[in-house]
């Protein structure tokens, strides 16, 4: 307990501090909400029209093109801002596969997209079994913090 | 211990006022909008299938599915938007959602988003999905970010989780806060650090987390990225993952790096009864080293690699190694791909060991669309007396105008669960609205 209330403290004045004596906000123009142009087909690749960095998410467009490395590590990125994201995707687009009591895997849903990511094609219930005695984090990071109804007829 | 039951939360406390408010504040702006953008996706789904039990028993599922999101930014002329995401089911046969019935449903999102012109600044009421630091959480609640002239950033988060678990008479979840302290520099780094509160019992303990970020140009296109969380409940690092990543244009693109995580410090938080002993032997860890490699080896087509060595450090489960290669060929202006891949995992127990491949294609002529999916596994010791899993998935679909698409599914799979099993599915794509430009 002790040891929680310098931390809380520390952190108070450090908000307090930012509010008062670094009031103003950055003048760097912020990420429009939606992309101005149309986007075309297929994975998106930046660099077909944008160079050097984002002004708004402040890192490389080569950063965001979505390959393959970009997509398994897509998260990473998301934890340190999303405006960029949503000029793009809508909210939803998220929840497709991060939502919390959905009954659809994502690709049942996207079954007309196999072009799309989903980790959970065939019937994966026989091989999540072996994913997930060999790698469970990789599952905890989408499923640990759910209560999914699904899930729970087997797993009490 | 018995692990505590969990429930799914209601948001019964601060939901029907964060609803209210999100809802009502949009028709009010909506009436004096100048140019607000509008649009409504709908998404309606009709599955059909069958299932045979043990003892003779035959059921028939007509699960209707509908997922709705309603996008409307630029509310009375200000940077204010709203958004919307929910879905709900009604069984047209027998109850296909197990203890939840014939209905059921949720509401995903539904918050005011306020974004500021400059610094990325921005504020969100309701409900809505975060990812913030060591936060990926839905909560019921209120959001800000802002960045000062130096770059220097902070971020706040508060409300009601929207799940939670209740260990026996606790009736109800608690609160959830945090936030985000960061430094960027456009095209050099961000770093941050997070902490997170969830004062709920997990396994008799309130959730709190500290958490660190990294991104890190290093030179030219090598960047650094990393991310770990420290678990205060259990005093201990739970987890940690540091990449090196090559991005030397639109071509190529490579990632390798290590990770690693420890059970008992990373499954404490969980709602999740997998993750929970008695299910699971807390005592062990797990340490990966992964590559990844993307490379356009021509316009349209590319080469994807992936390799992982997955070390535990309980015998009893195992080390296991995973090498994946595929191609992608994207044709027809990009509309079209055809994909091929294997993957094999190779691992110090044979029951761990199975061989997987691939193959798809979607042809988009005029307004036809025709998709072709299928998959088989190959597993290594034998599952409820089978060793082979396959799975094909054929798609039709037309678009009857520039905002209505029909299209319909049929799933053949063959598994250790099913000697065989047929699905069908319709889909009906309606997107409505004003706006224009990109949205995916």
């Amino acid at each position: 307990m002790t040891r929680r209330v310098p931390f809380n403290a520390v952190f108070g004045a450090v908000l307090i501090a930012l509010f008062v004596g670094c009031s103003a906000v950055s003048q760097t123009p912020s990420v429009p909400p939606k992309h101005p142009e149309e986007l075309p087909a297929g994975r998106v690749d930046c660099l077909e029209c944008h160079s050097d960095v984002s002004t708004g998410a402040l890192k490389p467009y080569g950063t965001l093109r979505h390959s393959r490395v970009f997509i398994d590590s897509h998260g990473t990125y998301a934890r340190q801002g999303q405006n960029l994201c949503s000029a793009c995707h809508a909210p939803a687009f998220c929840q497709t596969c991060h939502a919390r009591k959905d009954e659809m895997k994502p690709n049942v849903k996207m079954g007309d997209r196999p072009d799309r990511m989903a980790p959970h094609r065939g019937d994966y219930i026989v091989k999540h079994q072996i994913d997930g005695r060999l790698d469970p984090g990789s599952c905890f990071r989408c499923h640990g913090n759910k209560s999914n109804a699904q899930c729970r007829q087997c797993h009490k | 211990m018995a692990r505590p039951t969990t429930v799914v939360s209601s948001g019964k406390r601060l939901l029907p006022v964060l609803l209210a408010i999100s809802l009502l504040l949009p028709l009010l702006l909506a009436g004096t909008s100048r140019a607000a953008d509008y649009s409504v996706s709908s998404k309606t789904y009709l599955r059909y299938y069958k299932q045979e039990f043990a003892g003779g028993n035959k059921n028939t599922y007509a699960p209707l599915y509908e997922y709705l999101s309603a996008d409307a930014a630029n509310l009375g002329g200000t940077p204010i938007a709203f958004h919307f995401y929910g879905w709900g089911r009604v069984d047209l046969s027998d109850p296909s959602g197990g203890t939840s019935g014939k209905e059921s449903g949720d509401i995903g999102s539904a918050y005011l988003e306020y974004l500021h012109p400059q610094g990325n600044a921005q504020m969100k009421l309701g409900r809505f999905f975060l990812t913030e630091g060591v936060a990926v959480e839905t909560l019921d609640g209120a959001f800000f970010k802002v960045t000062t002239p130096i770059g220097i950033g902070i971020s706040g988060y508060g409300g009601s989780p929207v799940e939670y678990s209740i260990l026996d008479n606790t009736s109800v979840g608690d609160s959830l806060y945090g936030g985000r302290l960061f430094f960027s520099r456009s095209g050099v780094t961000e770093i941050g650090v997070s902490y997170l509160k969830d004062k709920n019992p997990f396994e008799g303990k309130d959730r709190e987390l500290y958490g660190g970020d990294l991104w890190l140009r290093l030179f030219g296109p090598v960047e650094l990225t990393a991310q770990a969380s420290y678990n205060q409940a259990t005093q201990g690092m739970a987890s940690q993952r540091y990449a090196l990543r090559v991005v030397p244009g639109s071509r190529f693109d490579f990632s390798g790096g290590y990770e690693a995580y420890s059970y008992k410090d990373l499954f404490q938080t969980t709602l999740h009864p997998a993750f929970a002993v008695p299910s699971i032997d807390n005592t062990d860890k797990v340490q990966t080293i992964f590559a990844v490699v993307d490379w356009e080896i021509f316009p349209g087509l590319t080469l994807e690699l992936v390799a992982k060595n997955i070390r535990h450090d309980n015998v009893s489960t195992g080390n296991a190694n995973r090498g994946e290669a595929g191609f992608r060929y994207a044709f027809n202006e990009k509309k079209d791909v055809f994909g091929l891949s294997a993957a094999v995992v190779t691992a110090d127990w044979e029951e761990n060991e199975y061989q997987e491949y691939r193959g798809f294609v979607t042809w988009s002529p005029s307004k036809l669309r025709l998709t072709l999916d299928a998959l088989t596994q190959q597993y290594k010791k034998e599952i409820d007396g089978k060793k082979n899993a396959v799975q094909v998935v054929a798609s039709a679909g037309y678009k009857v105008s520039s905002s209505l698409a029909l299209s319909g599914d049929l799933t053949y799979t063959q598994s250790p669960r099913y000697e065989q099993d047929y699905a069908g599915m319709v889909r009906a794509t309606l997107e409505l609205g004003t706006t224009t430009g990109g949205k995916k």
